[in-house]
C-alpha cells in the first residue's frame, strides 16, 4: 500500500528575487512499512521534500498525495488538522513543549485529537515504555538528555497513530551512542509495528541501518535502493 | 490542557510575569484610591451641603425661587408639612420661613438672609442644633432669640448675649424691625453659607410679619440619595402648585461636583488602562517572538490556530487574573482603612473650608466601581492579547521550524 506519492514535485524560493530551485522535479512513492533515508548533502533539498510531503509547505508544481489524498488543495487550517490526525513529526531539536513533562507531551496530540484521559493516559504510557524511557515520565524536556528527548519525540509523533512518521535528521544533535539507541528503538517499531518511517539524514552511521536509501543531490533523486 | 500549558507559560519567564502583574496591581490598587480619595473629598462637599443647607428637597411657591418675596409663600403650610412627612421614604421635614433683610449691630450691618425656623423640626432636618460652637440652642417659650454664625460675629464684633436688630419688609412693603438676642453662635464649614445666614424661631419672624403660620419653605430630608428620583415624583404629583427641586437643582454645583466624580474616575481610569494595553501587547508580544520556534512546532503537528490564539489569549487573560484581584482587595484594604480613619489634609484646611470641603477625607467607593475596574483590566488584558496573538497564528510552521 502507497502511503505517500509524489509527482514531479518542484519547489523554487523566492522566484521573483534569486531563485533558488530547492527541488526540480522528485517522484518518491512510500510504500507502508518502509524504512526510508533522504540523504544527501546539505542544500540537496532533503528538508523541503519532507515538508513538502508532511503538508507543511506547498511545492511549486507537482502534486502529492497522501494516503490517497491530494493535499495540495487544503487550507492552511485544514493542513493543520490533516497533520494533526495523518502525520507524525520528530524534528532535529525543539520537539517538545517545555513546561510539559514527557508523559503529558506524548498526550498533547491525542488532546488535539479529543481522545478521551483513559485512553490518552494508558497509550502515552505504552508507547513512552516502548521507546524506553518509561520512567523518565514525569520529567520535562529540560530534565531529559538529548537522545531522552527525540525518544518522546518519536512517542510523541506516534501517539496520534499516524500513516507514518517524518523525522529531518532526528539524530543530527545526538552523540553516536544516543543515536544508536534512538534507531534501534525506531527500527524495533518499524518492524514490530510496522510503522513507516521517512527520515533525512548526512550520516552515514544512519544511513546503514535504512532498509531505503534515497539519495538527493541538487534537489533531484540521483539514486533510490532497497536494501 | 491548553489552561495548563498558558497557565505553565506564563511562568517560564517570571520577572518578566512578576512585573506585568505587579504594574497591574499597583495600577489598579492606586487607582482605587485616587478614585476613592477625590470623590469622598467631593462626595464630602455634597453631603455637607445636603446636611447644612439644601436638604434632598425643598418646595417654595413656584416665584419664590426667582424673587425672594415675602408674599410667595407657601399656602396652607401645616397641611403640605403634614403631607410631606407622611411621603414614603421621607426622614424629615420642617418648615421655613425665609426672608432678605439687615443684621445690624452698633458696630455695622449686613444684607442677610433671615431663616424663621421650627427649632425641633430644623435639628431633625439639617441638624442645625449640633453645628453650634457657643451658646445653646433655642429655648420654648423664650422670645426673640437669634442664632448667628461665628463669621458674622466676627465682621459685626457680636458675642453671646448682645442684641442685634434684624430688619426687613413684611408682606406690605413695610420696613419692620425687632431686636433679638444671640443665645448661639454657629458653625457649618461652608463660609460662604455661614456668611449669609441668620436663624430665629419661625414663631417670632412670622409675629414680625404680622401675619401668623406662615412658611416659604419646606426643606425634606430622604432616609437615603438613592430614594431621591421616587421621591422627587410622588413629592410633585403632591403638590401640583408648588415648585418641587432636589438639591442638584437648589445648588447647581453639587450637580457639578457629583458629575466631576464620574469624569475624573473615568479619565484616571483610562489613562491607566492606556498605559496597560501597550505594557501587555509589548510583554506578549515578546512572549510570542521568543516562542516563534515553538509556535512553530505546535502548529506543525496538529494545533489549530484557534487554540494558538486562545493559548495567547488565555495566558495574557491569566496575569490580568492573578493581578486585578490582589489589586482590589490591596485598594479596597487601604479604603477601609482610610474610610475608618480619614486622612487629615490640615494644611489645606483654611482653603478647603472656604469652599464647604471637609477637612478630613473619610474614603469610601461603590461596589459599581470596584466591579467596573475589574472588567475594565480583563478587557484590556484581552484587546491587548489580540495583536500578539494575531501574530502568533501569523506565523508559517515551516519558517518556523527551518531555524531548528
Ligand atoms: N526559505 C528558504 N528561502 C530560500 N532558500 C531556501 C529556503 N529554504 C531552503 N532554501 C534553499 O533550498 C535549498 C535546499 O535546502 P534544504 O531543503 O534545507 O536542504 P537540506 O535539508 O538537504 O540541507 C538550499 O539551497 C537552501 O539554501
Ligand atoms: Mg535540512
Amino acid at each position: 500500500m502507497t502511503v505517500i506519492k509524489a509527482s514531479n514535485l518542484t519547489k523554487t524560493y523566492n522566484p521573483d528575487k534569486i531563485p533558488v530551485r530547492a527541488l526540480r522535479g522528485v517522484d518518491l512513492a512510500i510504500e507502508k512499512g518502509e524504512f526510508t533515508a533522504i540523504v544527501g548533502p546539505s542544500g540537496s533539498g532533503k528538508t523541503t521534500l519532507l515538508n513538502i510531503i508532511g503538508g507543511l509547505d506547498r511545492p511549486t508544481a507537482g502534486e502529492v498525495e497522501v494516503g490517497g489524498k491530494d493535499i495540495s488543495q487544503l487550507s492552511d487550517n485544514q493542513l493543520i488538522d490533516f497533520r494533526k490526525d495523518n502525520i507524525g513529526f520528530v524534528f532535529q531539536s525543539y520537539n517538545l513543549i517545555p513546561v510539559l513533562t514527557a508523559k503529558e507531551n506524548v498526550e498533547f496530540v491525542m488532546v488535539l485529537q479529543n481522545r478521551p484521559k483513559a485512553e490518552r493516559d494508558k497509550r502515552a504510557e505504552s508507547l513512552l515504555t516502548a521507546v524506553g524511557i518509561a520512567e523518565k515520565m514525569d520529567k520535562r524536556p529540560s530534565e531529559l538528555s538529548g537522545g531522552q528527548q527525540q525518544r518522546v519525540a518519536v512517542a510523541r509523533a506516534l501517539a496520534s497513530k499516524p500513516a507514518f512518521i517524518l523525522a529531518d535528521e532526528p539524530t543530527a544533535n545526538l552523540d553516536s551512542e544516543s543515536t544508536a539507541g534512538l534507531l534501534d528503538m525506531m527500527a524495533t517499531m518499524n518492524k514490530e509495528e510496522n510503522i513507516t518511517f521517512v527520515f533525512s539524514t548526512h550520516d552515514q552511521r544512519v544511513i546503514d541501518r535504512a532498509r531505503r536509501v534515497v539519495t538527493l543531490v541538487d534537489g533531484k533523486i540521483v539514486s533510490d535502493e532497497r536494501r | 490542557m491548553l489552561f495548563q500549558i498558558a497557565w505553565r507559560n506564563i511562568w517560564r519567564n517570571k520577572v518578566r510575569s512578576l512585573v506585568v502583574i505587579g504594574s497591574v496591581l499597583i495600577g489598579v490598587w492606586s487607582i482605587l484610591f485616587i478614585v476613592a480619595f477625590s470623590s469622598a473629598m467631593v462626595g464630602g462637599y455634597v453631603k455637607n451641603a445636603i446636611q447644612n443647607e439644601t436638604s434632598h428637597y425643598q418646595l417654595h411657591h413656584p416665584n419664590f425661587v426667582e424673587d425672594k418675596d415675602v408674599k410667595f409663600n407657601i399656602d396652607n403650610p401645616a397641611a403640605v408639612l403634614a403631607k410631606v412627612s407622611e411621603t414614603k421614604s421621607v426622614k424629615a421635614a420642617t418648615l421655613r420661613t425665609v426672608v432678605n433683610g439687615m443684621v445690624r449691630s452698633s458696630r455695622g450691618a449686613r444684607g442677610i438672609i433671615i431663616r424663621g425656623i421650627d427649632p425641633a423640626q430644623e435639628s431633625l432636618v439639617t441638624g442645625f442644633d449640633s453645628k453650634l460652637i457657643e451658646g445653646k440652642y433655642f429655648t420654648e417659650g423664650r422670645k426673640n432669640e437669634i442664632i448667628i454664625s461665628q463669621k458674622i460675629a466676627e465682621k459685626l464684633k457680636l458675642k453671646l448675649r448682645k442684641k442685634v436688630v434684624l430688619q426687613f419688609q413684611d408682606l406690605n412693603k413695610d420696613i419692620v424691625a425687632g431686636a433679638f438676642r444671640i443665645v448661639g453662635i454657629y458653625k457649618t464649614g461652608n463660609t460662604i453659607f455661614d456668611e449669609s445666614m441668620v436663624a430665629v424661631k419661625r414663631m417670632d419672624l412670622n409675629e414680625l410679619m404680622a401675619k401668623e403660620g406662615i412658611a416659604h419653605e419646606v426643606a425634606v430630608l430622604l432616609d437615603k440619595k438613592e430614594d431621591l428620583v421616587p421621591t422627587g415624583n410622588a413629592l410633585k404629583v403632591s403638590f401640583p402648585n408648588l415648585l418641587v427641586e432636589n438639591y442638584r437643582e437648589i445648588s447647581p454645583e453639587t450637580q457639578l461636583y457629583e458629575s466631576q466624580i464620574d469624569i475624573s474616575a473615568t479619565i484616571f481610569t483610562t489613562i491607566f488602562m492606556l498605559a496597560l494595553i501597550f505594557g501587555i501587547i509589548n510583554t506578549m508580544l515578546m512572549a510570542v517572538l521568543e516562542r516563534n520556534r515553538e509556535l512553530g512546532m505546535l502548529m506543525a503537528v496538529g494545533m489549530n490556530k484557534g487554540k494558538v490564539f486562545t493559548m495567547i489569549v488565555l495566558e495574557t487573560l491569566l496575569l490580568g487574573i492573578i493581578a486585578a484581584p490582589i489589586g482590589l482587595f490591596l485598594g479596597w484594604a487601604t479604603i477601609q482603612y482610610f474610610g475608618g480613619q480619614g486622612i487629615d489634609l490640615g494644611a489645606f484646611s483654611a482653603s478647603m473650608e472656604q469652599f464647604g470641603l471637609s477637612t478630613k477625607i473619610y474614603t469610601e467607593l461603590s461596589t459599581k466601581y470596584y466591579w467596573s475596574l475589574a472588567i475594565s483590566v480583563l478587557i484590556t488584558a484581552l484587546l491587548g492579547s489580540l495583536y500578539p496573538a494575531w501574530k502568533a497564528i501569523g506565523l508559517r510552521p515551516v519558517e518556523a521550524i527551518r531555524k531548528i
